[in-house]
């Protein structure tokens, strides 16, 4: 029987090389987007997904208002809700950051950059397999450090790491262990040591102070609402209460006007894509992409497979004999269905081969599109394969193949079945349903390319061509006064070298990177409470990026005040504080009164299709603190000749300020668009996958035309006996399809306004849902439409009449 | 072997009513060479499709080897069809895709045959009929003739309780259709019982009788003379 079917399919295959292998394609498309989505969205599942605890340890996020979530808490809160809870069994904290530092080995030194510093039971939260020392006892104080296999193979080569010291940050630590860093978590340390206790000694008792990222690990699953009812009691009496008493109000009414903190627990197994705050070290999935790109490739494998069954059925009328002539001999419907699986079962085979090519083939391009390292592995991929694998037989070929089992003996054996209406009611269907996906598709892709058009053409309301952003190392250590008075010293010393380099225009110190985030401070005006975006600068820094003043005057060093008690504020911030003349009017920041010298027009920091922020600028001087954010320092270089004093700053740099570490630096343009980079991968994505989309339901389209009309061949040979001119038979050929394409539009119209929609409010800074888009779509599919199926109807109308005429 | 009673077949559109087969009553015994003869439209392919369980009834009787065929499921109707019904075509049906030796050996896939017997039976077969030459050839590489025979070896191989024939010689020219009707009655010599739809008179005279009928009943049945045959057959010597 197997023989019988394979020899009936190659011959088909042989008839039908090219409509075979358009299929075949078409679905070996369809698959690899798929595969691709699916190893994207395997890759974003694996954080932590090995970690045993990851149910029961949860991240503490503090809610500081509707949209403002932080992963960072304050440091007594996890001694008092361990004490206070007994579901909960242990609490870590650890730093938000890495940091990235230089640690030596003797005359060695080897620059880390993924340093992380934590409680020393770090490990029974992150149990990474430990290849030399002991897990238990891996951190027991502030003199270890725990090395992943790499950093330890960088030192020490195939020699044993153990006892072994090294020093970082000025301290001698003795290696207690190594541990194997092999799976995804959410920390992905290259070092672990425990410098955190220190901080959290400094800090103890300031409940209001979010520094580091407190992880709790519960009894059980299901302890979330006892821990998050605690910590609610214990916020209530050593947060509000107490800041209630400070002001002198009722906790009641403190809470009404300035809220308070809220906390909520996050569990491992959740974090990676589902946490509300911004991700820890090793960043947040992004959900909603991840979501698209699956929703996308699911719809382009819907599509290649509706062709499949279009052309299978379309195609099965011309084996109509065939089917009724094994169902005269004895064939039951099982039969037939069997043998027509089994053709899908083969092609689907194949495609998924062809698939796993393209693949593995594009899969560089792929990684470096999402900056990722996928491959293709693992048997959870391998066991999805087989999932797609049957499913698209299922729907590809059990639909043809029922469609064909009840296929009318006696009709078939009359003949003129190859003209009867059967099955067409499928076929228009599935070809609606390929104009609807194709149509939203183009619609689609012209909003969200509007749309990243939109935020490129922002004003974004400063200027930075070749802006230079270098990232300054501004160590210090916390506790002396002195030094931090030295520290920008240090600074105006290097900016005065710098100035001197030929090419270079001007130099400034700031805080912030364009694109990155900023820390905020709240303060208080007339009973408004502003969360400012602390923006620390130097003299000339907004003139030299072209930021301009809505009102008052740049800070100057001719003011002796603007390094003790001035400050700036945006647009934003002022339509907040709502003050008509904000010019001279005084505002408690910190421990200090300052007064407001100027008002910036607002400019964008952060992606720019996001809301601008409330922003207050100090010059670093103001408070001493402000000095341990100048971490970058802005250089405006000549255009004309700035390799040369790249060069040379980079000379400069590496002799005069830092032997130690590699001068890094980027053009403050390019980091900015990195800001957004995520949204115009989008836009790509997008438009790559339009231009799939409609090549393939135009393969569909150009099938299904070459088919009907072919059927037609008879009915058009009589017309044109009868008389009938080119043009109108044309017309008759193609009026089917536009109706089709109409439908299939309209279908489109509420899906794609509602997902793009949906999608639109990710940027405050957007465009409306216009009617071009979807006229512009319709058009173009309908051009692409009738293109295709004219030429089809063309070479209709041009056959040998009497062929047709005699036929039958 | 077949025995009917009273069968009818109604065709109905929105508007009209067809009595295509009116109570016909009929038996068929084992051994018979019967022929249905009468004008377009007077039911004799549609009472050749119901009995060949093609077609379903309206009323009646049709009994199949003592089994009541009338209102059976698909399914036993497809067995039954498989295990004892052999059909030739007029336009004889063959798969043009498959080879005259995967058309041949079909109806023995389709009944479980194992592959080594069945290629045996497809090789005995093909021999009986001349066509052992032409076993690998497709369809549409053989004259008209062959292709009947191909058809008649098809409907042969299941050893089948009865054979249908629906104007097995009308697409074919004289001397390919003679040698055709040669064959059945070689068939029917050897015991085979068959059931011939046809037009022409000179088919049904190699019969044993011939149904004439008109409107959906049955004018008359008559047992074709002996002489007839002995004549014909003397003619064509």
């Amino acid at each position: 029987m197997l023989k019988n079917w394979i020899n009936i399919f190659i011959y088909h295959i042989k008839n039908n090389k090219f409509f075979t292998a358009l299929n075949v394609l078409g679905l070996s498309i369809g698959i690899a987007g798929l595969i691709f989505a699916i190893l994207y969205w395997n890759e974003e599942h694996s954080y932590d997904k090995w970690n045993p605890d990851k149910d029961r340890i949860f991240l503490l996020v503090n809610q500081m208002d509707e949209t403002r979530f932080w992963a960072s808490s304050s440091s007594p809160a996890g001694a008092a809700i361990k004490e206070k809870t007994p579901e909960v069994e242990d609490y870590c904290y650890l730093t938000g950051d890495y940091t990235n530092e230089i640690i030596r080995f003797r005359d060695k030194k080897i620059q880390s950059d993924k340093i992380v510093s934590a409680q020393k039971n770090f490990f029974t939260f992150f149990p990474f397999d430990f290849v030399e020392g002991n897990r238990a006892k891996a951190l027991p104080d502030e003199n270890s450090i725990c090395l992943s296999e790499d950093l330890a193979l960088k030192f020490f080569g195939n020699e044993s790491a153990l006892g072994k010291e090294v020093v970082l940050q000025n301290k001698k630590l003795l290696v207690r262990g190594v541990y194997k860093l092999d799976k995804k978590s959410s920390y992905n340390p290259s070092c672990v040591v425990n410098f955190v206790d220190y901080g959290l000694r400094e800090t103890l008792g300031q409940w209001g102070n979010f520094q580091l990222v407190l992880l709790i690990k519960a009894r059980n699953a299901n302890a979330i609402s006892d821990i998050i009812r605690n910590l609610d009691k214990l916020y209530y009496t050593n947060l509000t209460v107490r800041f209630a008493k400070f002001n002198g109000m009722s906790p009641e009414e403190y809470v009404k006007k300035y809220g308070v903190p809220k906390p909520h627990l996050e569990s491992l197994a959740s974090l990676r894509l589902h946490t509300k705050t911004g991700g820890l070290v090793e960043g947040k999935g992004n959900y909603q992409f991840l979501l698209i790109m699956l929703g996308l490739s699911v719809l382009i494998l819907i599509l290649s497979i509706v062709n499949y069954i279009n052309s299978a059925t379309a195609n099965a009328i011309k084996r109509a004999k065939e089917v009724g002539v094994r169902k005269i001999i004895g064939a039951s419907k099982t039969n037939i269905i069997q043998q027509f699986v089994f053709e899908t079962v083969l092609i689907v085979l194949f495609a998924i081969l062809i698939s796993l090519v393209i693949v593995e083939l594009s899969l560089p391009y792929y990684n470096s599109f999402l900056e990722k390292t996928l491959t293709i592995e693992g048997s959870q991929f391998y066991m999805q394969l087989i999932i797609i694998f049957f499913v698209t037989v299922g729907v590809a070929g059990i639909i043809p193949a029922i469609y064909v089992s009840n296929f009318e003996v006696l009709q078939v054996l009359k003949g003129n079945f190859g003209r009867s209406k059967r099955g067409i009611w499928l076929r228009n269907g599935m070809l609606i349903l390929q104009f609807t996906i194709a149509s939203f598709f183009t619609i689609g892709s012209y909003i969200v390319y509007s749309q990243i058009e939109h935020m490129n053409k922002k004003d974004l309301g400063f200027k930075a061509s070749n802006i230079l952003d270098i990232s300054y190392r501004n160590t210090y250590s916390d506790n002396d006064k002195t030094t931090k008075v030295n520290r920008f010293n240090q600074y105006l010393l290097i900016k005065n070298e710098l100035s001197h380099i030929k090419g270079v225009k001007k130099v400034a110190g700031s805080g912030f990177v364009f694109g990155g985030g900023v820390s905020t401070t709240s303060y208080l005006y007339k009973d408004t409470e502003v969360d400012g975006n602390n923006i620390i600068v130097d003299f000339g820094f907004l003139e030299m990026l072209n930021i301009k003043m809505a009102k008052g005057r740049y800070f100057s060093p001719k003011f002796a005040q603007d390094t003790v008690s001035t400050m700036l504020i945006n647009e934003t911030a002022l339509k907040q504080l709502n003050e008509k003349d904000p010019i001279g009017k005084v505002i408690k920041w910190g421990d200090k009164d300052v007064t407001i010298v100027g008002v910036v027009k607002d400019f964008n920091l952060g992606n720019p299709g996001d809301p601008i922020p409330p922003m207050s600028f100090f010059h670093f001087k103001t408070f001493p603190w402000f000095v341990n954010s100048l971490n970058n320092i802005y250089v405006d270089v000549d255009a004309s000749n700035t390799e040369q004093t790249l060069a040379d700053i980079e000379k400069f740099w590496s002799k005069n300020v830092d032997q130690d570490y590699p001068f890094t630096y980027d053009f403050v343009e390019k980091e900015y668009s990195r800001s957004y980079s995520n949204y115009i991968k989008q836009k790509e994505l997008f438009s790559l996958l339009n231009i799939i989309v409609i090549i393939i339901a135009l393969f569909g389209l150009f099938s299904l035309a070459s088919f009907s009309i072919e059927r037609r061949m008879k009915e058009i040979a009589i017309r044109k006996t009868l008389g009938a001119e080119t043009n109108i038979l044309l017309k008759e050929l193609s009026k089917q399809y536009v109706l089709h394409c109409i439908i299939g539009f309209l279908f489109a119209l509420f899906p794609t306004y509602y997902f793009l929609s949906k999608w639109l409010e990710n940027f405050s800074y957007r465009i409306s849902i216009s009617i071009y888009p979807f006229l512009i779509g319709f058009t173009t599919l309908l051009v692409l439409t009738l293109f295709v199926v004219l030429t089809r109807a063309y070479q209709a109308t041009k056959i040998d009449i009497l062929k047709y005429l005699k036929y039958e | 072997m077949i025995k009917i009673e009273k069968l009818s077949k109604v065709f109905r559109t929105e508007e009209i009513e067809t009595n295509a087969l009116s109570e016909i009553s009929l038996t068929i015994n084992q051994g018979d060479f019967v022929s249905i003869m009468g004008p377009s439209g007077s039911g004799k392919s549609t009472l050749l499709n119901i009995i060949g369980l093609l077609d379903s009834a309206s009323g009646g009787s049709y009994k199949l080897l003592g089994e009541e065929m009338v209102g059976t499921k698909e399914k036993a109707k497809s067995k039954a069809r498989k295990e004892n019904i052999g059909f030739i075509f007029q336009n004889f049906n063959l798969i043009d895709e498959l080879s005259v030796f995967d058309n041949i050996e079909l109806p023995l896939i389709y009944n479980n045959v194992p592959s080594s017997e069945r290629k045996k039976k497809v090789e005995e077969i093909a021999k009986i009929l001349g066509i052992s030459h032409r076993l690998k050839h497709f369809p549409q590489q053989l004259s008209g003739g062959q292709q009947q025979r191909v058809a008649v070896a098809r409907a042969l191989i299941n050893d089948p309780k009865i054979i249908l024939a629906d104007e097995p010689t009308g697409n074919l020219d004289s001397k390919n259709g003679n040698e055709v009707m040669e064959l059945l009655t070689d068939l029917h010599a050897s015991g085979s019982t068959i059931l011939m739809v046809t037009h022409s008179d000179y088919d049904a005279s190699f019969s044993q009788k011939t149904i004439l009928m008109k409107d959906g009943v049955i004018l008359s049945e008559k047992l074709n003379n002996r002489n007839v045959d002995v004549f014909a057959a003397n003619l064509n010597n």
